[in-house]
């Protein structure tokens, strides 16, 4: 594997992410609506966007509708969830049916990359955990900005990887983490908003966020070890090796080199 | 009249620097009520936090001013805040309201919840005379035993109270020693209760195996049995000093006939400050290594009833046992693998979970705790999440982080399965490990935390919503620290056993100029040993001496 540079060639990524998500090592490690920081981190966003009851808000990468109900039950928000998958969709729907949310919280089928909202409809557009996954982020970043009203802001977390500089030990991890995660510098991502005619307002760094995901990935990879050794080394997870890639990715935390960021943009 | 001013002296003094206003040392965070240690009066009391521990203060206007610690970790104790859910309130109420906690147990209708579990002691004579012990039970002449038509009684005041109930103990004294016990379990069987916990020193398990059989029989779907066995640890100082014998081998046998008759063992071990509290990682170890063992409880000793001498001050708290098995065991846990039960005041009692895989110290031992795997806080959270993310996986959770929780009981079983459900990542790699857990649940383990009051750390905040509840003989239902400390226990054996009982005092440093030896080996105040007649209360249980009921003017 290559380490992930942004030099690796979009047709090698998508093959690699291809195979990566084929397998589903992520979903096994981290669920499908997992995302670093949690609900807390969510309501903090929420309060740096200065939510307000009414507000229209665009979730993007919706998942299982954890935020847009968290978004829509104690913000009083009217949300709009979008996702790539169908199943989280209905997930989603349905649970905001058994919330008494329905109302409030919508989700709907769709790509990052062209979604199927109107231009300039939402007050707020909140994307966590996502945008590092998606491949065209210039064009993920401009419908972002599509969809928001003049003075409308966006708020994302994701991960944050300086790829020069992470160490040997995760090398061999350069597909995974290039494309499950294509993560980016937190500049670089300041970066795409700006093209994309955002304004960035505010950058924060959770990185601690991060660390207690790997600390639920390290407990997922011990579970599999006890259950299911076998098969998941057949769908190529190397667990002897885990012990070894998850110490360099804390280390790696710990030097700023992987992190966990949070931003707030605003559309002039 | 008007004289010379006289010049002012102060002039020609040294300079004396103006008195500076200084912080206190500490941060009141509570005020509440609590009882005298001494007399059991209820008075006012207040916490604060001072060097990062959690301190309740109150004093008595006849015997002065006490101090305990209650909680070692300041941050920890408010961070359990939120870990509270809404009590539910029980078909029915045993008391009325007349002067108020803790003085109208119980249950009165200002309880705040449901009783989760239900204690019956049958008989106050024990095989043990143990240094170490809040019921003051032993070889004595002068107790009591219940019969069979006061135990049916007592469970039919717990059911008419919960309807369905989830789990009864049987306690004591030594329960194994009635002779009527195992009739005792089968009322308790023809009853809608779904399980049965026998608390025992395991000296009868250990040597009958015809008794242990006979539990094993009764242990069936539907309608558990399971063992409460009292396990403190491995030194044989510990034996000595907490019991006052070696029971080291007596408890492996007991063990190993459980096993042998498929009943679930729960090690539950009584924790002193510098007597066994560097035992934690071996009892969790051990208790994993064996068939028997499911769950392992860690309660820091009551300071009711006989207990050896201690300081208030310092004495072990859940944060304490919750860092030192973090301490003693750091490849498996960290404290934030802990989490603080919702039924009860959080502060009370915290709980997690294994998954585990082979046995300690083996090549391929697995272990991992449940809330590493699932997000515990955003679902039992109940106050800044007014969304769940996921209604099932919170009532799982709920049923798991409670009082009522037992490992070898299917509402424990079927719950940890559900929970399961919330690793969102069915069939991922082939691997569908929501199944995988499910199939590992059989061999799920849990580790209870539970600090009992005493009558120093007596909090009527944490009373008022107790789910552990003594069931008396004349049918009330008395939450256990109120039982123990407040002078209740005192009452039912008094009333039971027709001999004057004097109410308990701790067994105190500060104390310790006023204390003499009680018959059974507590200690009790000089001039009290015949009833409760403190503090202008006329026999009264605890009566309120706080600042209630009277104008300035």
């Amino acid at each position: 594997m290559n380490p992930p540079t942004p030099a690796v060639p979009a047709a090698e990524a998508k093959a690699c992410c291809a195979a990566v998500y084929g397998s589903d090592v992520v979903a096994l490690l981290l669920g499908d609506s997992y995302h670093p920081g949690g609900l807390a981190l969510t309501r903090w966003l929420a309060g740096r966007l200065g939510l307000r009851s009414g507000g229209a808000v665009l979730d993007v990468a919706s998942g299982r509708g954890a935020t847009a109900l968290l978004l829509a039950g104690e913000y009083g928000a009217d949300v709009t969830g979008v996702d790539l998958s169908e199943a989280n969709v209905a997930a989603a729907t349905d649970a905001a049916r058994r919330a008494g949310l329905a109302a409030t919280a919508r989700f709907r089928l769709g790509d990052a990359e062209r979604m199927p909202v109107p231009d300039a409809a939402f007050d707020v557009v909140v994307c966590e955990c996502a945008f590092c996954t998606f491949l065209d982020k210039p064009t993920a970043a401009a419908e972002l900005a599509r969809a928001l009203r003049p003075g409308g802001r966006l708020g994302l977390t994701d991960v944050t990887v300086e790829a020069d500089r992470l160490p040997a030990e995760l090398s061999g991890l350069g597909g995974w983490i290039a494309c499950v995660a294509d993560a980016r510098p937190l500049d670089e991502y300041v970066g795409i908003l700006t093209a994309a005619g955002l304004r960035v307002i505010a950058t924060e760094r959770h990185d601690a966020a991060v660390a207690t995901m790997l600390d639920q990935i390290e407990a997922r990879l011990a579970l599999v070890r006890m259950t299911a050794r076998d098969r998941a080394e057949a769908a190529g997870l190397d667990l002897g090796r885990a012990p070894a890639v998850l110490s360099a990715a804390r280390a790696a935390i710990a030097d700023g080199v992987i992190g966990y960021a949070l931003l707030v943009a605003v559309k002039p | 009249m008007t004289a010379v001013e006289p010049v002012p002296t102060a002039v020609r003094e040294p300079v004396v620097a103006p008195p500076v206003k200084r912080d206190r040392d500490e941060i009141f965070v509570e005020y509440t009520k609590s009882i005298c240690p001494v007399c059991k009066v209820v008075v006012d009391g207040q916490v604060n936090i001072r060097d990062d521990k959690v301190y309740l203060r109150k004093r008595c206007r006849e015997h002065g001013q006490f101090e305990a610690l209650v909680y070692g970790d300041a941050q920890m104790y408010l961070d359990s805040a939120r870990f509270n859910k809404p009590g539910t309130i029980p078909l029915t109420f045993q008391t009325e309201v007349v002067d108020g906690c803790p003085s109208d147990c119980g249950l009165c209708p200002e309880h705040k919840q449901h009783a989760c579990l239900g204690i019956i002691e049958v008989n106050t004579g024990c095989n043990l005379d143990c240094p170490i012990c809040f019921a003051d039970s032993g070889h004595q002449p002068d107790g009591y035993s219940i019969t069979l038509e006061q135990c049916e009684r007592m469970l039919d005041t717990f059911v008419a109270s919960e309807g369905e109930a989830e789990v009864v103990m049987f306690s004591g004294g030594e329960p194994t020693i009635h002779r009527q016990i195992l009739e005792f379990i089968d009322a308790a069987q023809a009853r809608p209760i779904k399980a049965v916990n026998v608390n025992t020193n395991g000296i009868r398990l250990a040597s009958d195996k015809r008794f242990v059989t006979a539990l094993g029989e009764r242990n069936r779907p539907g309608r558990a049995v399971n063992v409460y066995l009292q396990f403190d640890g491995f030194d044989e100082r510990t034996h000595r000093q907490i019991r006052g014998r070696d029971l080291r081998q007596i408890k492996q046998k007991a063990l190993d006939n459980c096993a042998e008759a498929g009943l679930t063992v729960t090690l539950v071990a009584a924790v002193e400050r510098g007597l066994n509290d560097h035992e934690l990682g071996a009892i969790i170890e051990y208790g994993l290594a064996h068939p028997a063992v499911r769950s392992v409880s860690f309660q820091p000793v009551t300071h009711s009833g006989r207990h050896v001498e201690f300081d208030p001050l310092t004495r072990l708290t859940n944060s304490d046992i919750i860092h030192g098995i973090a301490a003693q065991r750091p490849d498996w846990f960290t404290a934030s693998d802990f989490f603080p039960v919702p039924c009860c005041f959080p502060t009370c009692r915290s709980i997690t979970y294994l998954l585990t895989e082979g046995t300690p110290g083996e090549p391929g031992f697995g272990l991992v705790p449940i809330p590493r795997l699932l997000n515990v806080a955003d679902h039992l959270d109940y106050v800044s999440n007014r969304v769940v993310p996921d209604h099932a996986v919170r009532e799982a959770l709920e049923k798991l982080w409670s009082a009522s929780a037992f490992m070898g009981t299917d509402t424990t079983q079927e719950k940890l399965a559900a929970a399961a459900a919330a690793l969102d990542c069915a069939d991922a790699c082939g691997v569908n490990l929501p199944e995988a857990i499910a199939d590992l649940t059989d061999r799920a383990f849990m580790i209870v935390i539970q600090d009992f009051q005493d009558p120093y750390t007596l909090n009527v905040k944490q009373l008022m919503k107790c789910c552990v509840e003594e069931i008396t003989p004349d049918g009330r239902m008395i939450p256990f620290c109120a039982y123990n400390s407040v002078g209740y226990r005192e009452q039912v054996r008094e009333q039971m056993s027709g001999v004057p009982v004097a109410d308990v005092v701790p067994n105190a440093a500060p104390l310790q100029p006023v204390l003499i030896d009680s018959p059974y080996g507590s200690k009790i105040v000089h001039g009290t040993d015949t009833c409760r007649d403190n503090g202008g209360g006329a026999g009264r249980i605890a009566p309120d001496s706080t600042n209630v009921g009277r104008r300035l003017r």
